[in-house]
């Protein structure tokens, strides 16, 4: 796609028709979680829209994220998304190396100031800047200097939009979220371990279509996919709600598909667009597969109690603890009641005298 | 810990700290009274069917005199209705159940969410109709303190944040949640020092009284 | 036979979305006969049960029309039993189901020919005729 080619007609060049441009706006709509009657407002923006710049930048992460990106379920469309987009720096998915691939970055940065989209996967290091470093650059000032001249930032994962699994107790690399340096640039949470695929590129169509900042929860992520919890959208909640529960991962109720709950699941405190966007070409999601929800897109996850802990179950301490306090009531109780005779008997005593 | 929200201090230090205070309160009231049975009755000595009269007015006391029947008969039976409702929704849903067994070790069977809603709509109606009446009766007025009004705030409030979080009201379920979990706290720490040691203290007294009458011959 | 059709597993929950759909469709019908616009329902803003989706599709049936888009990949059009309630199941060119709808309406606007491509229809065949 060259510079000063608008998205429809790009693709008008590579011979697609009005048809499959109609149908890459219902699929995009539908991948941005819009309601079938914004697919005209969607072919309307998709066609004068221009192509954005993106430089994706990776910190503390395990690549999952970008592993769950390019599983996308949907080639065609996800392929179009990115033909459309111009990712000029991604340091996992790009051929080149070393000091030209900077070199790309530094001139991408410059040739489009304040448009570009900074997208970051990983959390960032402060305890020790050296803990991260590409081409010899710390993720810190990496991200100070990429975030500087572009319009918004994309974080993805949950390392990048909340320390993540890097950040958990007891933080060895004082990790950081992007939210926690970048304070002065809107910025986007897609947060997930990782994230679902189409979340994230459904992020990117949202930039390509309207080039504006989605509606975000108070936790910075688009209310479009993270907008309802995992519990509320289940379609294991009606057993929920007769009191059906698998008591082990494989009873009888286990394989009946009840609900979750006993054995840890998290989805009522969960919000992401699993239960109904699903996984895997949307062929399911954990829940649907067994297992509980651990509450991936949340921060903290990994600090909040054991994964098959139940939600209700607190930290409540330990027995021992609970028997101390007790022993030191009944002590107390003890010692008030023998002050309280001590003082009874002297008053007797004062009022035989 | 950074970045504490506030469920996580609800499930984590607020509900230890709101444990240990109950334990410790609970503990020091029921050891403190235990004393008192020690003082020696003086009077002299009537009867001896300790046990019998202790136990008769454990029961004689749990329906209202015959005399006073018509005029409380509301109070009585949505008394015991607001009880039993109480008690259906805390200990019969599932997931306070799982809350209870990760303490004591070991659980029992729960009803389905419609009982317990049910239930426990029928608890907070009751206990807002009983706030209401005492507020407006002459004679519970009178006899009512602060402990009694500030006794049940601390227990409707568990039950309206429970029900607005099983119902999602008023907030994301997370807020509710911690909500009802720092209600709960609140009535915990509440507890031992105030009237709703009832709980603990009802029978045991109601057995001593009994005993005491039948030492001194009273027939009550 | 894989080992793991062996394992007893039960799919077959409800989530009770089905019939509130059935009923969305229905109101959609009567909005359509009483003139106003049709109506598009995204099959994967629903949460379903595996094998609900399956359901609706059986309880919809097959009607008269079946037709096949090829554009960016195959794109199934079915009228269901009941006129006026349309299948449509985009693909993309692996033929992995990108996004499934369900329109009410006369006619799907997939199946029109567009303004746009009968411009270009038009300057092919005057280059034919040209030539």
């Amino acid at each position: 796609m060259r510079k000063d080619q608008n998205l429809g007609e790009y693709l008008r060049s590579q011979g697609v028709s009005r048809r499959g441009f109609l149908k890459f706006c219902s699929a995009t709509a539908s991948l941005m979680a819009l309601p079938p009657s914004a697919v005209a407002q969607v072919a309307e923006a998709l066609a004068a829209a221009r192509r954005p710049s993106v430089i994706w930048l990776s910190f503390q992460e395990c690549t999952g994220c970008t592993e769950s990106l390019t599983r996308s379920h949907s080639p065609t469309v996800e392929s179009l998304i990115f033909d459309a987009i111009s990712l000029d720096y991604h340091h996992t998915l790009q051929a080149a190396a070393g000091h030209g691939a900077e070199a790309a970055r530094e001139a991408a940065q410059e040739e489009n100031k304040g448009e570009y989209i900074l997208v970051v996967d990983g959390s960032i290091p402060v305890d020790n800047p050296a803990y991260s470093t590409i081409a010899g650059i710390s993720n810190l000032d990496m991200l100070k200097h990429s975030a500087k001249d572009c319009f918004a930032i994309v974080a993805v994962g949950t390392c990048a939009a909340y320390g993540g699994l890097p950040g958990a107790e007891p933080n060895p690399t004082g990790a950081v979220a992007v939210s926690d340096i970048i304070t002065d640039k809107p910025i986007i949470n897609v947060s997930g371990c990782p994230p679902i695929p189409v979340v994230i590129t459904g992020v990117l169509a949202h930039f390509l279509t309207f080039g504006t900042i989605p509606e975000l929860d108070a936790l910075g992520r688009p209310t479009a996919f993270f907008g309802q919890n995992i519990h509320d959208r289940c379609y294991r909640r009606p057993f929920y709600e007769r009191g059906e529960f698998a008591e082990t991962f494989d009873d009888e109720g286990a394989r009946k598909g009840w609900c979750l709950y006993k054995l840890g699941c998290k989805g009522p405190i969960t919000y992401n667009a699993c239960a109904t966007v699903k996984w895997n070409q949307g062929m399911g999601f954990p829940i649907q597969a067994g297992h509980g929800c651990i509450a991936c897109s949340e921060p903290r996850f990994w600090d909040k109690g054991g994964f098959y802990d139940a939600l209700s179950t607190g930290d409540w301490g330990s027995r021992e603890a609970l028997l101390g306090a007790a022993a030191v009531g009944a002590a107390l109780g003890a010692g008030s009641a023998i002050r309280a005779r001590a003082r009874k008997r002297k008053a007797m005593a004062e009022e035989e005298a | 810990m950074e970045n504490m929200t506030l469920l996580d201090f609800a499930r984590g230090p607020g509900l230890q700290w709101a444990l240990w205070i109950f334990c410790l309160g609970v503990l020091w009231r029921i050891v403190g009274a235990m004393y008192l049975l020690g003082t020696k009755d003086l009077s002299k000595f009537r009867r001896n069917h300790y046990i019998r009269d202790g136990l008769r007015a454990c029961l004689t006391r749990s329906t209202p005199a015959e005399a006073f029947e018509d005029k409380i008969r509301f109070q009585h039976i949505s008394g015991y209705a607001w009880h039993i409702a109480l008690f259906v929704s805390v200990l019969f849903f599932a997931p306070h159940i799982l809350f209870f067994e990760s303490i004591f070790g070991f659980s029992w069977p729960h009803l389905p969410n419609t009982i317990i809603l049910f239930s426990g709509a029928v608890a907070t109606a009751l206990l807002i109709a009983l706030l209401i009446r005492r507020v407006v009766h002459p004679v519970q007025r009178l006899i009512s303190t602060i402990d009694d009004y500030i006794s049940i705030v601390v227990v409707l409030l568990p039950l309206i944040t429970g029900l607005a979080a099983f119902a999602h009201i008023g907030g994301r379920y997370e807020t509710m949640l911690a909500l009802h979990l720092l209600a709960v706290e609140l009535m915990l720490i509440w507890y031992p020092f105030s009237k709703l040691m009832h709980a603990f203290m009802t029978f045991p007294s109601r057995y001593q009284s009994g005993t005491f009458f039948g030492h001194r011959g009273v027939k009550a | 036979m894989s080992s793991l059709d062996t394992i007893p597993v039960t799919t077959e929950v409800a989530t009770g979305n089905v019939a509130p759909l059935l009923h969305e469709i229905r109101h959609a019908l009567k909005r359509l006969t009483g003139g106003e616009e049709g109506t598009s329902i995204d099959l994967k803003s629903l949460p379903l049960a595996p094998g609900e989706e399956e359901r609706i599709e059986a309880t919809l049936g097959t009607g008269e029309v079946r037709a096949e888009v090829d554009a960016l990949g195959p794109t199934l059009i079915q009228e269901t039993s009941y006129p006026g309630v349309w299948l449509i199941t985009h693909k993309n060119v692996d033929d992995a189901v990108v996004a499934r709808f369900i329109e009410v309406t006369f006619i799907p606007e997939l199946l029109r020919s567009q303004p746009e491509d009968i411009d270009a229809g038009i300057d092919r065949l005057e280059n034919e005729l040209g030539s």
